[in-house]
């Protein structure tokens, strides 16, 4: 199931979604799960001997919660364009909220129905973390 | 210093096997609870051929893939204890399932040395020698203290 282009206006929000507060275990498990071991993450004397007063989230964690908002309301399959930029650091404790926003509504030139989305993870203090853009191609 | 002969550098390709445990516990890990990821009864019932991957899957397949990205990281020049992520994109051609074994190659799609470094590694990912995914992630790292 795609999303229904005819139905979707500019300007809508899409539902947000808020996690639970993100814990140094659920960091230990995305270094295994994603790969990504770098100890800043993981690691608190590390992560001190880096100049950062403990651990940081993974950036890509932040990413995937925002990647877990926009598949659910779009549709994994649906989705051609996925990106973020980093905005700033986040640490163990945030409770983090996604969400977005439809920019624009419009057909490609082989008559594909796409629209543009503008993305977001903010913490619980309104900070933003990560900025997104997708693509989606609706039905 | 960053070593500017690696820009467009392409490094040998690796391959990575997609697995549906590895798909799970990636959602599990950062809380994607879409029973798409979990059951294949589920996900065919949403018009998926298996469990796909989820859409950071990339990441996955890079570190796991090709863990040697941390040398060509050093290599490059970039030093990787001060590295900060900036910005990561993806555009997916076709979905990734369970079984799928995945060929990746990495190069070096730009990079700029001034005060601030930037790198940016552009992972094409392929099935069967068609595209599935190209990734590309650019990291920074800021001028140290007290100058270069």
């Amino acid at each position: 199931m795609a999303p229904k282009f005819d139905s979707l206006e500019t300007g809508t929000m899409l539902p947000e979604m808020t996690t639970e507060p993100v814990t140094q275990l659920h960091l230990i498990k995305y270094a295994g799960a994603s790969g990504d071991f770098n100890p800043i993450h993981t690691i608190p004397e590390y992560a001190k001997e880096a100049g950062l007063d403990g651990t940081i989230i993974h950036g890509m964690y932040v990413m995937g919660v925002m990647g877990k908002m926009l598949s659910d309301w779009a549709g994994n399959k649906n989705i051609r364009k996925y990106g973020v930029n980093f905005k700033a650091m986040t640490k163990p404790g945030a409770v983090l909220t996604a969400g977005g926003e439809i920019k624009r509504k419009y057909e490609d030139d082989n008559g594909k129905k796409l629209i543009n989305l503008k993305l977001f993870v903010k913490d619980e203090t309104g900070d933003v973390k990560l900025d997104g853009k997708a693509v989606v191609e609706c039905e | 210093m960053l070593d500017m002969s690696y820009q467009g550098k392409e490094f040998p390709p690796f391959t990575y096997k997609i697995e549906a445990s590895k798909i799970r516990e990636l959602c599990a890990a950062i809380g994607d609870d879409n029973p798409i990821y979990f059951d294949s009864n589920a996900a065919v019932k949403e018009g998926y051929k298996d469990t796909p991957a989820p859409l950071t899957y990339p990441t996955q397949v890079n570190f796991w893939g090709y863990p040697e990205i941390w040398d060509r990281m050093t290599e490059v020049g970039i030093d990787i204890k001060r590295l900060l992520h900036a910005k990561e994109e993806y555009e997916y051609f076709q979905p990734v399932y369970p079984g799928d074994t995945i060929t990746g190659t990495v190069c070096v799609d730009s990079m700029r040395d001034s005060t601030m470094q930037m790198v940016t590694f552009k992972s094409t990912l392929s099935r069967d020698g068609e595209t599935v995914c190209i990734a590309k992630m650019t990291i920074v790292v800021p001028p140290s203290e007290g100058g270069k």
